[in-house]
């Protein structure tokens, strides 16, 4: 795919994209107000590199999601202004009381996509560097090595690091209820 | 305690197994960052929090799917031929595209990628530059030595270059009456020549984006301008690992833009798992 991508075959950008877009807008979100924007922006400095990058579809998720950091970066710094996490804590959790649409194709997306922004905003009330790293190893799939490389970290220290926010958010999704 | 871990009193009432002491979770929390399925006898905390973590790296709503189509645009437009011939340069608009955000908030593009882009195209420029300036080195040269030079000038060229005097009572010998169709043309005052380089940049194919430049000579003449978009040939693509396999299983249903690459997913993380257990 990122192979064929390089090359210019249109069908397989659209699938890198729609492989990748996901979780580096989910990751954005945590860590930038501005999310839509930044991941646009992100693709916008992708598209023109594609063709000269060079590496496995691991480098390239650890370098997409490097660009995206720094482009979050540059937003906060031209905003000036302490980023916000635009998920909604109050949001409807998973839990039995979630309700009962009717349709049940339709409900179980929209258990997913609840399930999604319940577990979202909890990792957003961890402390910011544990939420980056948890994003970044959950949802962007990266190793330690790389998630260091990406928050300037070694790979030991994102490892201690990643399993106490693993320790928070089991906390704080018992507090919540999201799950069971 | 060992140095690396948290203090108990960093994370009060959590009930792993190990507590306080917090190693002895941790093969199981390597467990859910591996995407491996825990044993039956972890604690249903963990199996919980496996739980989370999935719906975290859940299916793709399709609102984030929403700039697909921005994307797209920009990688075919880079895609085509003319696009590869200039790179960088032929972005503006659709990078405007992809940013809602306005153009004074924007921060810098120079980061992170682009660079080896940018210089390569300096350098293509400054190359064809020099190249037309040779051209008409040349051409001058030549006019100069065939006597076809209008006389004040081809007597500076006689006297630098030793090329031949200008002939008395004829300005331009070598232009005969009736003969306006294939050589220089008259040079009257109201009748300037054309000069070669615009005749050759009017036979180039013209392009209707904003920013465009006049179309480089690689554009017609490079071995990756062909006709199809990339030559392969020309990428110097290092690709050791072939995941195009599981990428694939990712993204099944590619001409319906339905997003979820649900049918792939394997518990307890549908998206990136997939390739980490690749």
């Amino acid at each position: 795919m990122l192979a064929g991508a390089q090359r210019g075959d249109e069908t397989a950008f659209v699938c890198l994209f729609r492989d990748v877009q996901p979780a580096l807008l989910r990751y954005l979100r945590v860590i930038t107000p501005d999310a839509e924007d930044v991941a646009g922006e992100t693709w916008a400095a992708v598209v023109p590199g594609l063709r000269g990058f060079r590496g496995d579809e691991e480098a390239f998720r650890a370098w997409l999601f490097t660009i995206a950091r720094h482009r979050a970066a540059d937003a906060g710094r031209s905003r000036n202004r302490r980023p916000a996490i635009p998920v909604d804590p109050g949001e409807p959790v998973l839990t039995e009381a979630a309700g009962r649409p009717a349709a049940p194709d339709a409900a179980e997306v929209a258990l997913e996509a609840i399930a999604t922004r319940a577990a979202l905003a909890l990792v957003a009330e961890l402390p910011p560097d544990q939420a980056e790293i948890i994003m970044l190893r959950v949802v962007a799939g990266l190793d330690p090595a790389d998630v260091g490389q990406i928050v300037g970290k070694s790979a030991g220290a994102v490892r201690v690091t990643s399993h106490r926010a693993l320790r928070r958010l089991a906390e704080a999704a018992q507090r919540a209820g999201v799950t069971r | 305690m060992s140095p690396p871990d948290a203090s108990p009193s960093e994370m009060p009432g959590i009930p792993f197994p190990g507590r306080p002491g917090g190693e002895h979770d941790e093969p199981l929390l390597d467990m859910l960052f591996g995407a491996r399925v825990l044993p039956p006898d972890a604690p249903p905390e963990l199996h919980d929090l496996a739980r989370m973590l999935a719906a975290l790296a859940g299916p793709a709503d399709p609102s984030e799917l929403a700039g697909e189509a921005a994307a797209v645009a920009e990688f075919s437009h880079l895609a085509s031929p003319a696009g590869l011939s200039l790179g960088p340069v032929s972005l503006g608009p659709a990078r405007h595209r992809l940013s809602r955000r306005p153009a004074h908030h924007r921060p810098s593009q120079r980061r992170a990628t682009g660079r080896p882009a940018s210089r390569r195209r300096v350098r293509r420029t400054t190359a064809v530059k020099a190249m037309l300036g040779a051209v008409v080195m040349v051409g001058a040269v030549a006019a100069a030595y065939t006597g076809a030079l209008p006389g004040p000038i081809q007597k500076v060229a006689h006297i630098t270059i030793n090329a031949p005097a200008p002939q008395p009572g004829t300005r331009h010998p070598a232009v005969k009456p009736g003969h306006h169709g294939h050589a220089r043309p008259t040079p009257t005052p109201h009748s300037q020549p054309s000069p070669p380089k615009r005749a050759a940049a009017s036979s180039t194919p013209q392009h209707s984006w904003p920013g465009r430049t006049p179309a480089l000579p690689r554009a017609s003449a490079g071995p990756s301008c062909g006709p199809g978009p990339w030559q392969p040939q020309d990428l110097p693509v290092h690709y050791p690992s072939a995941p195009s396999g599981s990428v694939e299983a990712r993204c099944p249903a590619l001409p319906t833009p339905t997003p979820s690459p649900k049918a792939a997913v394997s518990p307890p993380w549908p998206a990136k798992p997939a390739t980490k257990a690749a």
